[in-house]
């Protein structure tokens, strides 16, 4: 999807210099992952979705992006959230795993 | 324009006799598989691909009128062959859930090319969907993660974005650019770009969360003396004073520089005391070290205390 837009209407310019976000906040958090404030607030109240720390309203990129897998594996397979994260956070083992194995293979 | 005909029962692995409860089980068994969150990192992006085909395949096969729709095609292609779309197809049913891209043979089909032939709204109903999530690795430097810094990042097909390496990122960190992902289809808004930070090794510093260890060698009687050595640190060169009787494992704590925290301040650095024997001593030096021997006071046939 690399084409642009060929809209009269809608021009989108983006300077091209960015900063970075490593915290979100949890409105910024529910808009990138589609969802609304009330639905992330529960996610936070069952523990699914963590802030920086406890009783923040900040939440990490990382976050952002486990929200949004886990999104799209209750979307597309039908998993509830919680088994959904931990879907995630098991993958996430796999690949440290993996790293770690890579790692000590690459030693001579 | 000619694409190449998709093979959708071959997708899922069925025969054009499937039933619809057939249709969904292959669908299911083969997502579960596919699924590019169920991969590690390395090979998301070749599941996407599949997973991308297999949704295709059943958004096609699971519709009773898009099916018909293919099947009436299917009789005259093979899967690979080039495929000449017939033309005024292409009506743009609004209830799709599309998230992602389509291929080019599923739009020359299904008209559902909104974003690059702009023909949305013309079939009555407006489709548009959010962009893609990009997931990139950016490999970053001990002195990128200390002085922060800008880098010009390049994705494949598109316009280069330069970064912001933000004070007090680390290894794994990962940067959200709102808007910088996948462009949107149909208006809908572009996904968003994150960057995995990577923190490439250095020859001289580790980096053990806030702080940077180094080793630093002595001469043996640096460390039994004492001294005052000229230091290579992040910051510059430092004059560190060596204790008389420093142990080789000892590890100085030069506080304050270390890697800097996303607040104020900063970690610290941290020099691990190694002890470094002449391999070649000159003549004198042999000398001295034998009179040392003579008059040490640990036995010379028993391990150092």
């Amino acid at each position: 999807m690399t084409t642009p837009i060929r809209s009269p209407l809608k021009i989108v310019v983006y300077d091209n210099s960015h900063q970075g976000e490593v915290c979100l906040s949890s409105h910024v958090l529910a808009e990138a992952a589609g969802i609304t404030p009330t639905r992330l607030a529960r996610l936070v109240r069952l523990g699914l979705i963590e802030p920086i720390h406890p009783g923040s309203d900040e939440f990490t990129a990382a976050e952002a992006l486990r929200l949004k897998r886990m999104l799209r594996l209750h979307r597309d397979l039908g998993v509830n959230l919680t088994g959904a994260a931990i879907i995630v956070d098991l993958v996430a083992r796999l690949e440290s795993l993996e790293a770690q194995l890579a790692a000590l293979r690459g030693r001579p | 324009m000619a694409v190449k005909f998709r093979d959708y029962y071959e997708v899922l692995g069925l025969p054009r006799t499937a039933t619809v409860d057939e249709i969904k089980r292959a669908y299911r068994q083969l997502a579960r598989k596919h699924h590019p969150d169920l991969q590690p990192a390395a090979e998301r992006v070749k599941a996407a691909e599949r997973f991308k085909e297999i949704n295709e395949a059943h958004e096609v096969l699971s519709d009773p009128v898009k099916r018909a729709r293919y099947d009436a095609l299917g009789q005259q292609w093979k899967g690979g062959d080039d495929f000449q779309p017939a033309s005024g197809g292409g009506k743009a049913p609004a209830e799709w859930d599309a998230s992602g891209d389509v291929s080019e043979f599923f739009a020359s089909l299904f008209g559902r090319d909104v974003g690059r032939t702009g023909r949305a709204g013309r079939g009555g109903a407006r489709i548009s969907f959010p962009g893609n999530d990009v997931e990139a690795e950016l490999p970053v430097t001990l002195d990128e993660l200390l002085r922060g810094g800008k880098r010009r990042i390049s994705l494949d097909g598109r316009q280069d974005v330069e970064v912001t390496i933000p004070l007090g990122v680390r290894d794994q960190t990962v940067l959200r650019l709102a808007g910088q992902g996948g462009a949107g289809m149909g208006g809908g808004p572009p996904g968003d770009l994150y960057l995995h930070i990577r923190v490439v090794g250095h020859p001289r510093y580790r980096v053990a969360g806030d702080d940077i260890e180094m080793d630093l060698s002595l001469a043996p009687w640096q460390a039994v003396l004492g001294a005052a050595v000229q230091v290579e640190t992040p910051d510059g060169p430092v004059t560190l004073t060596i204790r008389p009787g420093t142990q080789a494992g000892r590890r100085l704590r030069l506080r304050d520089r270390g890697l800097p925290l996303s607040g104020n301040g900063r970690g610290d650095l941290y020099a691990l005391i190694r002890i470094v024997v002449p391999e070649h001593p000159t003549a004198a030096e042999r000398a001295a070290y034998e009179t040392l021997k003579r008059e040490s006071s640990s036995p010379a046939d028993r391990p150092a205390q």
